[in-house]
């Protein structure tokens, strides 16, 4: 098989994953607790890896939540009504939950640049950053900060959709994306 | 590769992306805390289980009121010619037969009681909760109606 028939088998995959989900959801509704647990199986990777990135790399924290998630989904499974892929509807309310947390916790903190420079291990180059180095970095910027660079950057929401999240105007959104590039930069050794 | 290239920085940074697993299953600690049925479902649930025990216990009141000819008027003021005035209006209507199976039994089940109701009101015409009874019945047969289309 070449490449291009990958390429071109790829919505057939996609498609059939969202009618597995689909037939899953159904049972689930009807009160059946092994399928739901498929479906935490197919989906608790990308939930908990967002959660994860929110919460700065806080695994204790992460795994509470992303189980908070699946509990809330699990409530409210017979509202949702296939609108949009389960994956969507869930990856969402994950979402949701890191930043009800993150809210209740107020744990903004101005963190100074020598901080920021130790999270990231030390003057690197951003070219030589390592994954390690970036997750790092990432995870040692402030609450707010870090959640709208993790939303934007790392998982495609747009200003409008962080705003809502986050209770803030889109400028507020815009101005803390663009703090918390300013601080990594500096933080991976990108600006002197 | 420099930061101030805008889509070198959003492809290093989309990498961070995609699926993390947790360090440990946490199924176990979820199964436990959904052990309970969702509320969403309970609710529907005893909301089927009221409709259903209501007309079950209306058709079977109905039943056995018309066999032992115990019925007497619940409104005992009302003119006798009332019931038989009301129940003129009330005769017998040709409904359209749902086609899911589902919706099919319960208009059976409609239609029967209508059937009961109509012989008991031929009976005992001077029974005004009778006509009531009917025109509920007849009002739940025009819903189910309404919720098949395709009848």
């Amino acid at each position: 098989m070449d490449g291009l028939a990958l390429t071109s088998d790829l919505p057939l995959v996609e498609s059939s994953a969202r009618d597995a989900d689909v037939a899953l959801v159904r049972r689930a509704v009807g009160g059946e607790a092994a399928a739901f647990e498929q479906l935490y199986r197919r989906h608790a990777g990308r939930v908990h890896g967002t959660i994860l990135r929110l919460v700065g790399m806080d695994r204790a924290r992460a795994e509470e939540l992303t189980q908070d998630a699946f509990v809330q989904a699990w409530r409210k499974l017979g509202s949702f009504r296939h609108e949009s892929a389960f994956a969507t509807w869930l990856h969402r309310l994950g979402v949701n939950i890191a930043l009800m947390d993150l809210r209740i916790r107020r744990d903004e903190q101005a963190m100074d640049d020598d901080d920021l420079q130790a999270a990231a291990g030390g003057e690197v180059s951003f070219c030589a950053a390592e994954r390690g180095d970036l997750e790092r970095a990432v995870a040692a910027l402030p609450t707010r900060a870090r959640a709208v660079l993790v939303l934007h950057d790392v998982e495609g929401f747009k200003h409008e959709e962080i705003s809502a999240e986050l209770g803030m105007a889109v400028g507020s959104s815009k101005a803390q994306l663009h703090r918390a590039r300013g601080l990594l930069r500096r933080a991976l050794g990108g600006e002197k | 590769m420099s930061i101030d290239n805008e889509f070198a920085w959003r492809s290093e940074l989309r990498k961070l992306g995609g699926a993390a697993e947790p360090q440990r299953d946490l199924w176990p600690q979820i199964a436990a805390r959904i052990a309970v049925r969702p509320a969403t479902q309970r609710w529907r649930m005893g909301l089927g289980l009221a409709a259903t025990l209501i007309m079950a216990c209306g058709i079977a009141t109905i039943g056995w009121r018309t066999q032992s000819g115990s019925m007497q008027p619940v409104a005992a003021t009302a003119p006798a010619h009332d019931a038989a005035g009301l129940a003129a209006d009330s005769a017998p209507l040709a409904w359209a037969v749902p086609a899911s199976p589902v919706l099919a039994a319960a208009s059976r089940d409609l239609d029967s009681a209508s059937v009961q109701l109509q012989q008991a009101l031929e009976t005992h015409p001077q029974a005004v909760f009778l006509v009531g009874l009917l025109n509920r019945t007849n009002a739940q047969r025009m819903r189910l109606l309404r919720q098949a289309p395709n009848a």
